[in-house]
Order: C-alpha cells, then sequence, then structure tokens
C-alpha cells in the first residue's frame, strides 16, 4: 500500500476512564510532505501519531489513507515506518539483524536486504557498526541505527516521536539536518512529532500546533511564527517567550489606542474596530529596534530591570508598568541597569489578543 | 570505616553465613550421607557424617525392587539390622518418579504455554477488563491450597479423573499458573512499550511480537517460571495424596512417604530414595543457575 495523503476527519481518541486524548481532529496531509506536531506533552501528539501507525485503535471519526478509510487495519500491514524517542532497538540483535528484521517480516529477499542495508548504513555512516549489539553504541549512534531501520522500509510514510529528544544539544542540530537532507532524499511523507519549537521550525513545511487533544493552528513556520491564531500558539513559539502587557483599547482623536495603566502605544488604525475591548498586547523580543523614527509613534518606554548577553545577542530585562518584558537589542548595545529607555515598536509586528478568549483580533497589528 | 570495623564486619558475615549454610545445609548432607550406609550405621552412636563403611546397597535395592516381592512373612526372614530388607511398596518407587517426571514436565509446558501469551497480553495490550483480570489472578493466590482440596476432589471425581495423572496435571496448574503469569506479567512490564511498538511496525503481528522480539528477551523469567512449575509440581503433596490412589497415578512424595507406614521401617532404604527425589530439581537448578537470581528478582524490584 502506497499512500499519497493521509487525513483525519473528526477523529477522537479517548481511553478507559473517559481521558480525551485527541479531541475531534481534522487534519490533512499530503504527499511528500513534512509534517510537524507541535506541542507540549500531554497534547495529544504522539496518541496523533500512534493512531497513523495503527498502534492506537480510533474511538471515534476516520483515519484514511488515500481516501480508504484504515481505522481498522492493524499496524504490521500499514505501510508506516516509525522512529521512537527511545531508538527501541531490539536488545538481542546485531544492527545488521536491527534493520534487516522489518524488511525480513515483509520477506524482502536476501540479497535485496543486504544492498538496502549496505547502501542505508553508508548513508548514514553506520557500516563499521553493522555486527555490534546495540548497547554497544552511543545515543547518537544508536539514533542513525534507528533512522536506518525505518529507510530500509522504503516507507510510504515515515513517523517520528521526538527522535532527537534523548540526544545531546550540538549532536541535535546536526541530527535535524541530517532529518532534512533525509526527506529530501526519501521524497516520502515525513510526520514528525516534537516539544521543541526549534526542531519545528526548522524542519516542517506545515506545523500543526497541538494542545488539549485540539489543533490549535495549521501553517508554515512564519504563518505560525507571524501569524498566531491565539495566545497558546504565540507562547509556545518563540524564545525568549512573547511578552504580554494586558489593557484596553481607547480611542484619542480616532486613533486607537493601546492603553496600560499609565503606558499608551498608538495602535494601527485597523484596530479601532476593537475599541473598548479588554485585551491582551503580545510583543515578540525581537520586535522592537533601539531607534524608532518619527519619535514617539510607536514606542514602549521602561527602566531597565536587567541586561542579559547570550554571545550573538543582548536581551534586556525592561520594567514596564507593572511587569518586566524581555527585548532583544543589539550586541552592541550599551543599556546600563536602571536606565530609562524608549523603544521603537514596528506596528505590523504587534499581536493583539482577546483577553477573555485568547483569540487573536485580526487588524491589531500582525 | 577503619581497617578494624571493616575485619570485624567481614567475619561477622562470614560467621552468619556459614551457620546459615550448616542450617541448610545439614540435613541435606545427613541424607546423602546416610544413604550410602547400611541401617546398622545410621543407628550408630555417634552418628556418622561420612559413612565408615560406604555402601550402595540402598540404591541398588531401588532399582531391583521389582524383582522380589516383600511379604510380613518374607520381610521376617531378613536381617533388620543389616539394611538388607526394602519396604513392602518399594517397587512403586521407580513408577511413581516416572509419573512426577510426567506430570511436573506436562505442568511446565502449559504454565509456559498460557502463561507467556497471558503475561504478554496484560502487560502489553490495552484492553476492557485489564485490571480486574490481574486482580483475579491474583485474588487466586490468597485461598489456601486446603480450601480448595474439597471441590477440586468433586471436580476431579465427576471428571472421571480419580487416579490419574490428568487430575494431578489440572490442579497443579490451577495452583502454578496465577503465580507463574504474576511473574511474566512483570518482567514484560519491565520491557519497554516502544520495542512492542517498533516490532509492530516492523510487521508483526501481536503474536510475532511475542514470540520473535520478547521471548528471546524475557528468558530469565522463562526459567524462573520453570523452576517454579517444576518444584511445586514435583512436591506438592497435599492432592497428590487426595487424588491417586494406586501406584499408575502415585508420585514420589506420595511413595516416599508410603515407607514411613510400611511394617519396619527402613531409614537407609528412605533416605536413598529422598536423594533420588532431590536429584531432579538440583539438576534443573544446576543448568539454569546463571538466571536463576535474575528471575527470583523479578517480581521484588517491580510489581
Amino acid at each position: 500500500m502506497t499512500v499519497a495523503s493521509i487525513s483525519f476527519r473528526g477523529v477522537t481518541k479517548r481511553y478507559a476512564g473517559a481521558v480525551v486524548a485527541v479531541n475531534h481532529l481534522d487534519l490533512e496531509i499530503y504527499d511528500k510532505e513534512f509534517v510537524v506536531l507541535l506541542g507540549p506533552s500531554g497534547c495529544g501528539k504522539s496518541t496523533t501519531l500512534n493512531m497513523i501507525a495503527g498502534l492506537e485503535d480510533i474511538t471515534e471519526g476516520e483515519l484514511r489513507f488515500d481516501n480508504v478509510i484504515v481505522n481498522a487495519i492493524p499496524a504490521h500491514k500499514r505501510d508506516v515506518a516509525m522512529v521512537f524517542q527511545s531508538y527501541a532497538l531490539y536488545p538481542h540483535k546485531s544492527v545488521y539483524e536491527n534493520i534487516a528484521f522489518g524488511l525480513r517480516m515483509r520477506r524482502v529477499d536476501r540479497a535485496e536486504i543486504d544492498r538496502r542495508i549496505l547502501d542505508a548504513a553508508s548513508k548514514l555512516a553506520i557500516s563499521h557498526l553493522l555486527q555490534r549489539r546495540p548497547s554497544q553504541l552511543s545515543g547518537g549512534q544508536r539514533q542513525r541505527v534507528a533512522l536506518g531501520r525505518a529507510m530500509v522500509r522504503q516507507p510510504a510514510v515515515f513517523l517520528m516521536d521526538e527522535p532527537l529528544s534523548n540526544l545531546d544539544a550540538a549532536l541535535r542540530i546536526s541530527m535535524r539536518a541530517e532529518i532534512k537532507l533525509l526527506h529530501t532524499a526519501m521524497q516520502t511523507t515525513f510526520i514528525y512529532v516534537t516539544h521543541d519549537q526549534a526542531e519545528a521550525l526548522t524542519l516542517a513545511d506545515r506545523i500543526v500546533v497541538m494542545s488539549d487533544g485540539v489543533i490549535q493552528q495549521i501553517g508554515s513556520a512564519d504563518e505560525i511564527y507571524e501569524r498566531p491564531r491565539n495566545i497558546f500558539v504565540a507562547s509556545f513559539l518563540g524564545n525568549p517567550q512573547i511578552n504580554y502587557l494586558h489593557g484596553t483599547i481607547d480611542a484619542v482623536n480616532g486613533t486607537p489606542l493601546f492603553q496600560c495603566r499609565e503606558l499608551r502605544i498608538p495602535l494601527p488604525p485597523t484596530a479601532a474596530s476593537y475599541v473598548g475591548r479588554e485585551v491582551v498586547l503580545g510583543i515578540r523580543p525581537e520586535d522592537v529596534s533601539p531607534h524608532y523614527d518619527p519619535p514617539g509613534v510607536l514606542s514602549i518606554s521602561g527602566k531597565v530591570e536587567s541586561v542579559l548577553p547570550v554571545g550573538s545577542d543582548r536581551f534586556l530585562g525592561l520594567r514596564v508598568e507593572d511587569r518586566t518584558i524581555f527585548v532583544r537589542v543589539g550586541k552592541e548595545s550599551h543599556y546600563r541597569e536602571g536606565e530609562r529607555v524608549t523603544l521603537g515598536l514596528t506596528p505590523e509586528r504587534l499581536h493583539l489578543f482577546d483577553a477573555k478568549t485568547g483569540v487573536t483580533l485580526r487588524g491589531g497589528g500582525a | 570505616m577503619s581497617a578494624q570495623a571493616r575485619f570485624s564486619r567481614t567475619a561477622l558475615l562470614a560467621i552468619s553465613s556459614i551457620l546459615l549454610l550448616l542450617y541448610v545445609l545439614a540435613p541435606i548432607a545427613w541424607l546423602v550421607s546416610s544413604s550410602f550406609q547400611s541401617e546398622r550405621e545410621i543407628v550408630s552412636k555417634p552418628p556418622h557424617w561420612l559413612p565408615q563403611e560406604p555402601t550402595i546397597g540402598n540404591f541398588a535395592a531401588i532399582f531391583t525392587s521389582h524383582e522380589r516381592s516383600v511379604t510380613y512373612e518374607t520381610r521376617r526372614a531378613t536381617d533388620p539390622a543389616s539394611g538388607g530388607f526394602v519396604p513392602s511398596t518399594a517397587k512403586n518407587l521407580l513408577p511413581s518418579l516416572r509419573n512426577s517426571f510426567i506430570v511436573a514436565c506436562t505442568v511446565v509446558v502449559l504454565n509456559l504455554l498460557i502463561g507467556l501469551p497471558a503475561g504478554y497480553a496484560v502487560a502489553k495490550i490495552r484492553f476492557r477488563g485489564r485490571q480486574a483480570s490481574i486482580y483475579a489472578i491474583l485474588a487466586t493466590r490468597v485461598i489456601p491450597d486446603i480450601a480448595l482440596v474439597v471441590p477440586f476432589f468433586l471436580f476431579i471425581r465427576n471428571l472421571g479423573l480419580l487416579d490419574t495423572l490428568a487430575s494431578l496435571i489440572v490442579t497443579y496448574l490451577a495452583i502454578t499458573v496465577p503465580f507463574s503469569v504474576f511473574i511474566l506479567i512483570n518482567y514484560f512490564e519491565s520491557l519497554p512499550d516502544e520495542l512492542d511498538k517498533a516490532a509492530r511496525v516492523d510487521g508483526c503481528s501481536r503474536w510475532q511480537t511475542m514470540t520473535k522480539i520478547f521471548l528471546p528477551l524475557v528468558t530469565p523469567s522463562i526459567v524462573a517460571v520453570i523452576l517454579f512449575a517444576f518444584l511445586v509440581s514435583w512436591n506438592e503433596f497435599l492432592l497428590a495424596l487426595m487424588f491417586t490412589q494406586t501406584p499408575q497415578s502415585q508420585t514420589l512424595p506420595i511413595v516416599i512417604a508410603s515407607f514411613t507406614s510400611d511394617f519396619t521401617i527402613s531409614f537407609s532404604f528412605i533416605n536413598a530414595a529422598g536423594v533420588l527425589a532431590i536429584l531432579p530439581p538440583v539438576i534443573l537448578a544446576l543448568i539454569f543457575e546463571r538466571y536463576i537470581v535474575a528471575g527470583l528478582t523479578v517480581g521484588a524490584v517491580k510489581g
């Protein structure tokens, strides 16, 4: 069974005890796409992946591969391969046998198995490890073996469940690049689960942000980052986190104004329809500039509480009204603690959310 | 810790170990030693821990007992003090050894055939009633065997299985399977769920996942189950006493016990039979020695 597209239609997964892991999921995944399911732990992303693999039953709704309902097809009859966070290598088998196992189960002939394994092993630089046991490998090597085991299957769908979470930081970044290359080389659908926003942003064609078993937003990395649909998505992406200021929208001479105690930030005219509402203003740390021109148009001032250099960058902890916001300033900047500063804001980069529902108010900024 | 304290600690441990070993091994040592002694030497005072006139006469008697018939009259003709006589039921010993062996091996095999799929299923498959079945399995272990004797007897009688090996196999399974399943569930649970998932994605059905991936990994617990089921079946006395009446189904413990209620008691012969009875478990333990510790501590660590 080769699969071109996967579609979830109203899929719900309920565990005994009425815990709802995935709630009425609608999702289309297209052929050869790299989709990342992103969310905090317990958001239902792994459950979603397991349902694609056939490892978990679907309580309600339909899962289709190419328009064929596959709800009842067991895992071993689906053409999917999976890489696990713990690698899940068979401890009693050599690396070669680990990689060969899936092919042997599918009765691929010996010569072909050998050819595919040697090919994958050389691509992953594990040719010299084929006779070892998993226990004799490092974490990174085990991860490569797990990738190899999935690669040789030449599956229609390639599933990965937090495959890099057990690796150290440096290795994680280099493996990330390799996985991206692998996707280009293999020309198959990749579905990747992670809670690491950096992985999602680098790898995905499309990101599916999930929380509490519900999809919060689907979109490209840029869409999700630049135009989050709600506070959850805005908070989940971005490091350091987006800053929030609670306030109301007033109008002064017809110009909408964000007001939070003494602080007033003029907003684009498009925000006029929200006058009187209680809102949350979101400012990403990088969306400020030390220069604002013309002065006074869109700016924010506060007292510098802390200066945090992080090598390539420098962040300021800025006391604005009753809270501290973190903003990124150039490495060359020379702010000092205790100093009062005014920084420029870009109107189209502000995010405005409804204070009650957390939903983005379009036209408020971005 | 100072050197002196360390020395006293080691010494204390060594002395305690030796005392414990003596306590455990002394009866076995006497059993083995006395099986090579004549009846006269056994009753000598003080006892001889090492036979002074070793004899294999007792063992020879076991293997030749079917050739002679022992009655009250022929018994009187022999000299009780020399050990040259055997109990009247002696000829049942070898058939009972065979019976015990058949029963124990069948129980072991069936324990594995039932226990492995059950252990895998309960540990790795989420199904309705899973928790309830674990409790049900454990609950059967709370009931003492003696409470089951009468119901078992009625069952066995109504099934027409009295005085057959099948009666023993069926009832021993009822006693051993729950605990075997319990050992296996714990061991399966200690292996990561992701292995199970990986195997299934790799193309294994549930059954193949169990046989191809998990079976090689649960060897220590399989050994624990083999030893447990074998020993329970091998040593069981109460149920065997109830259900078996003739040599065709009597097991070793029953026959050996019958020697003590004979015309005259021959300790040397009983002890030789005792040595024969402990040999199979000892051999089994030696074969699986390197797995025993791992297997028996499984339930202790997790569960």
